[in-house]
């Protein structure tokens, strides 16, 4: 038995010696270590030996078992890791990934979402008003004398009826005002519209974001806390705000805003007008609501509004405002 | 508005430079667009007169003049100017002097002849653009003189002025306020007022609403001297051509007070002069040599004649001051601002004096008058009527009440009363027993609340510590439709999209019936409210393929308007999407040859409102330009449409030889927000732990049968462990070798699950045979597994 039991050690390990592949090395493990194998046969052997010789004869079987276990195993090992070098081998590197398709939001949309998170955090929540709206909203209420030239045909698009397409978002005020009582805490991102022939910096159709606070006990201290928060939110920390004394019929006092940064050109950029409502405006409200809610002893209330397109050229270098209406996709990837 | 600022310093005493100025007024409030220096003193340039000229010998167009420049020995100078005459005083650049530009002067020979220095234009020298040719000096200029003598260096500030400042139209009001703002002091000038008297023979008012008070000032004796050189240079800054004295100087002290006035030539005024409307048919031959007919809204000044001047906006030529006027009327008044803002639209007319009225200005009235007339006397010997006559009354000043309490609440600022009068002071406000009287030149303050804004202004805002209050805002149906907008405009990004944003106004032609026209568009293109967004995409797309894209795949989420019974106007959000080109970027794999198709498309439709959305086929006739439609549900609501252009449509949009599917879909933005508010495919459920087992059949099939209704059998089959069909694998065979050519194999997968155990190959095997069974008596298939 021991010879025989050598015999086939020797021919086994020699065979194994000999075999490079993966498909006879299957062959092999079947063939040795198979339930109808090899090795399993000489086992069946065992049963004419003695008591004594059996433990002696099943170890070295078992030897034989475990040692061309390893090997075989040692040698599979090899050829996985020779195919698997391989995989890799056959890759270049170098070549270019393979991309997908990208898509992105327009930087109008973007700069609109970045202002509204702004204003979010400071308690502001959203209102929507119609591009076609009266005049009364878009001008009577907004204290707009009715000579005003702002209201001809040259610089405000009407309807046959008598409406018009808003010159300004602050109709939104208006509606807000009309429909809820103080406190009230509006942004109003929208287009607006005015005849303006369109060229590098002016289009007829805009958009404008309308910021409106009304409360008992607001200040001008609070307008200007609001718009400091706002633009260094933007900008950056390092921004510089001013704010020039200027007129608009709906406020009062009225400034314009002027900002200023090392980031940006380092010269003072006229970015939103502002002021405190105008009483005249509280009243109008008051009338068309039949109330005295908004009572111009009791509350007061800031407003500020301000182009956004002005912001995106400012913030992505954009120096014609066309290319916002264009829709280039070469433009458009910029933004992804 | 432009100021010169040798002309201010005759009213503001200060030290500021122009920049420190132009800081200083634009803290009031005035903005200051820009500030240019003029006429700085150039060394070597002087008065020289020419005192002969002849042609170049080898040069048609240049002269050859002989010119005095006070040194005693004329100087030949060559010359390209045509406007000049032997005799002129001009200004010449001798040898050595550098003009702006980087301009040497120095001897040389032009053409073959030797010019000794240049004569210079207005625009050479840097005093302004001046006449095409030389800058002619006026005749008693004394040769030799130097340039920085004759013309003083000067700084012009570009001022915007707001409509609520009419004083701010005048130099007195520009000084006036730097001054409060502390750039200096303000000189008044030393008025002489004449006393009032009032004379139905002289002036009348019939229209006091259009006209509260007017006044005129009789001038008689005059000589018509030329404008002295002083006058014609301020008139200069500001724009103005020379006419003649009396209207130079009309017009010189409107720009120092804001006052427009008006001269009528008094020998061809007939009667008493009467401000009154318009009546019906009457005519204007204006000063600008236009004819306007007048309108009863239009106020006019008339005499027995009829209407001599269109008032406060334009005299009449008929009583116009000419070089042979010798006396004159002197208007000085105020007009109702709506009415003169009404004139001047109307007739379309844009004149200075007009520009002053419709903003309201009532500064100076009797000063302007009293001026011209003191000015004419001094420049022409002339002798004014001792008294104005009058009309109307002179409005009393108004009287406003203040507290302190009321300026701190609205600023949010401490302050202390004794500031507030100090600031209000400044600005030449009168504190009164119980109230401030407003000065004449500030139409704007009528209420308490305009002088607060003053309080602010001088006070200034830095001094104002900036507060943050902020107080809990609920979100509103607004953010929420806000956030869903924005959560589909991510979901097509991040699917490869592109957001275009175009006009809302479109061409008339492109929108449909419904479509809301304007009244007084911009021009064609722009004449409708977009009805949908299709038409805005397709240039975008088409621009697109223009500049070279291979792969286009855009949106766009915006507004569309149409009519509706009521309210007058619908306005909703639309979404419309558009692709064409490559349907993977170009790459060294195999792959990326295909095309975007309907396919592709409708994948992305369903991730808008993931699991929600299905389609329905299209039952009318298809619109024009379009070749295949599918209505598009989400849940159950029709919510707009997915279809192919037509190929003859699309073929518009591309470039020669391009050929590829455009695919495009218009959705109600609602409907699809809708069911993402109500939480759509948003649930989880419950996880099953227990593995799904995938079975795949084939089944050969008329190739007209639709995908949809193999999958519509299967899923209404009640098998409960089905729980999806995925098709994958099509295959026909037009050479009929493979399979019938009039036949199609569709392979589709399977998925059978069980919340609750595992499953087993014998019940998912039985499960699969009923299925099969099911296609092969429902279609009459061919089924394999």
């Amino acid at each position: 038995m021991n010879i025989e039991i050598d015999q086939l050690r020797q021919k086994a390990l020699a065979t194994l010696e000999a075999s490079s592949d993966e498909a006879s090395l299957k062959e092999l493990r079947v063939h040795y270590l198979g339930k109808a194998g090899a090795i399993s046969q000489l086992s069946e052997g065992m049963r004419h030996l003695s008591k004594e010789e059996r433990p002696v004869v099943g170890k070295l079987l078992n030897e034989l078992r475990t040692s061309f276990t390893e090997a075989l195993e040692a040698k599979e090992a090899v050829l996985v890791l020779a195919a698997d070098a391989a995989v890799f081998q056959s890759l270049d590197p170098s070549l270019p990934g393979t991309a997908t398709w990208q898509g992105g939001l327009h930087p109008l949309t973007l700069l609109t979402d970045r202002v509204i998170q702004i204003f979010r955090r400071l308690g502001f929540a959203l209102a929507t008003g119609p591009d076609i709206d009266t005049e009364w909203r878009c001008f009577d209420a907004l204290n707009t004398p009715a000579h005003h030239p702002a209201r001809n045909d040259q610089d405000t698009f009407y309807f046959p009826d008598g409406r018009l397409l808003r010159t300004q978002t602050s109709t939104v005020q208006i509606r807000a005002m009309e429909q809820a009582p103080p406190p009230l805490r509006i942004i109003a991102p929208g287009s607006a519209y005015r005849r303006d022939e369109i060229d590098a910096t002016h289009l007829s159709q805009f958009t404008q974001m309308e910021v409106l606070c009304v409360a008992p006990g607001i200040t001008l201290a609070d307008l200007k806390g609001t718009a400091e928060f706002f633009y260094r939110e933007l900008f950056g920390p390092e921004i510089e705000c001013r704010f020039r004394p200027h007129f608009f019929p709906f406020t009062e006092p009225s400034f314009e805003i002027d900002v200023r940064s090392s980031l940006l050109s380092n010269k003072w950029l006229e970015l939103a007008g502002c002021g405190m409502v105008d009483p005249a405006v509280f009243e109008a409200i008051n009338k068309k609501r039949g109330d005295n809610a908004y009572d111009p002893d009791k509350v007061s209330g800031f407003a500020f509004g301000f182009g956004l397109e002005r912001l995106v050229m400012i913030l992505t270098g954009t120096s014609d405002i066309r290319m916002l209406t264009e829709n280039d996709l070469r433009f458009l990837e910029r933004f992804v | 508005m432009k100021i010169s600022l040798s002309w201010l310093g005759d009213y503001l005493k200060t030290t500021q430079t122009a920049e420190q100025l132009a800081e200083t007024l634009t803290r009031s409030g005035i903005e200051v667009k820009s500030v240019v220096s003029h006429g700085a003193a150039i060394p070597k340039v002087v008065a020289a007169q020419i005192l002969e000229s002849t042609q170049h010998p080898n040069a048609d167009r240049l002269s050859v003049c002989k010119v005095d420049d006070g040194s005693g020995t004329p100087r030949q100078i060559v010359c390209g100017a045509k406007n000049y005459k032997v005799g002129d005083k001009i200004l010449l650049a001798l040898p050595g002097a550098a003009l702006p530009g980087d301009v040497k002067i120095k001897v040389g020979k032009l053409r073959g002849v030797e010019s000794e220095g240049m004569m210079c234009s207005s625009k050479e020298l840097g005093l302004g653009e001046g006449v095409d040719g030389l800058h002619i000096l006026p005749p008693e200029t004394m040769i030799g003189t130097e340039l920085g003598a004759l013309f003083p260096a000067d700084d012009i500030l570009e001022l915007e002025i707001t409509p609520n400042r009419p004083d701010w139209l005048g130099y007195l009001g520009v000084a006036r306020e730097a001054a409060a703002f502390g750039a200096g002091e303000f000189l008044e000038p030393a008025w002489n007022l004449p006393s009032t008297i009032e004379d139905k023979n002289v002036a009348t008012i019939t229209d006091h609403n259009g006209c509260p008070f007017y006044s005129i000032r009789k001038i008689d004796g005059i000589t018509m001297n030329p404008s002295p050189s002083w006058l014609v240079q301020r008139l200069a800054v500001m724009e103005a051509r020379p006419i003649n004295l009396v209207v130079d100087l009309a017009n010189y002290v409107m720009f120092e007070t804001a006052q427009p006035l008006h001269a009528f030539d008094a020998n061809k005024i007939q009667g008493a002069l009467n401000v009154r409307f318009a009546r019906e048919g009457e005519k204007l031959e204006a000063l600008d040599g236009k004819t306007y007919q007048l309108q009863s809204s239009d106020l006019v000044i008339a005499d027995d004649q009829g209407p001599q001047a269109l008032a406060g906006i334009i005299g009449g030529m008929k009583s116009g001051v000419t070089a042979a006027t010798n006396s004159i009327l002197l208007e000085s008044a105020i007009f109702d601002p709506a009415t003169i803002a009404h004139s001047l639209r109307y007739h379309g007319i844009n004149t200075e004096a007009g520009y002053r009225f419709e903003r309201g200005n009532r500064a100076g009235t009797m000063e302007a008058s009293a001026r011209v007339a003191a000015l004419l006397d001094e420049l022409t010997g002339s002798i004014a009527a001792k008294n104005l006559f009058v009309a109307g009354q002179f409005p009393e000043p108004l009287q406003i009440e203040l507290r302190g309490d009321q300026v701190r609440q609205l600023l949010g600022a401490e302050m202390s009363d004794e500031q507030i009068d100090g600031y209000l002071k400044k600005l030449g406000l009168i504190k009164k027993e119980s109230a401030w009287q407003i000065s004449s030149w500030r139409p704007d303050l009528y209420r308490s609340v305009d002088l607060i804004e003053e309080v602010s202004r001088v006070h200034g805002i830095e001094a104002i510590k900036s507060r943050y209050m902020a107080f809990p805002a609920p979100s509103s149906k607004e953010d929420q439709a806000y956030d869903q907008m924005m959560m589909l405009r991510r979901r097509l990004a991040a699917g490869g999209f592109f957001e275009a944003r175009t006009g809302t106004l479109v061409a008339k032609e492109i929108a449909d019936k419904k479509a809301i026209a304007l009244r007084n568009p911009m021009g064609e293109q722009q004449a409708v409210l977009r009805t949908s967004l299709l038409s805005g995409l397709k240039k975008v797309l088409q621009h697109n393929l223009q500049q070279g894209s291979s792969s286009i795949r855009l949106f766009e989420l915006g507004k569309i308007y149409q009519q509706s019974e009521a309210p007058y106007c619908e306005e909703k959000f639309s979404l419309a999407l558009m692709t064409t080109g490559a349907a993977v970027p170009m790459s060294w794999r195999s792959d990326s040859q295909r095309s975007l198709d309907l396919y592709d498309f409708k994948g992305m439709v369903d991730q808008l409102v993931p699991g929600k959305i299905n389609y329905q086929s299209w039952e009318e006739p298809l619109p024009p330009g379009m070749s295949l439609m599918l209505r598009v549900f989400c849940d159950a609501h029709l919510a707009g449409y997915v279809g192919l252009l037509h190929p003859a449509a699309a073929r518009e949009l591309m470039l020669t030889g391009q050929e590829y599917p455009v695919a495009v879909a218009e959705l109600d933005v609602a409907m699809l927000c809708d069911v993402i508010e109500q939480g759509g495919g948003n649930k989880v459920g419950v996880l099953t732990r227990f593995p799904a087992m995938v079975r795949d059949i084939a089944l050969i099939v008329d190739k007209s049968v639709a995908y949809a209704s193999l999958e519509q059998v299967l899923l209404s089959a009640k098998e409960e462990l089905l729980r999806s069909v995925t098709p994958f694998d099509i295959f026909t065979d037009p050479s009929g070798e493979k399979i019938a050519a009039d036949k199609k194999s569709v392979a589709l997968s399977l998925k059978f699950q069980h919340d609750d155990r595992t499953l087993t190959a014998q019940e998912v095997g039985e499960a699969c045979e009923r299925l099969m069974m099911l296609l092969k008596t429902s279609f009459d298939a061919e089924v394999r597994s």
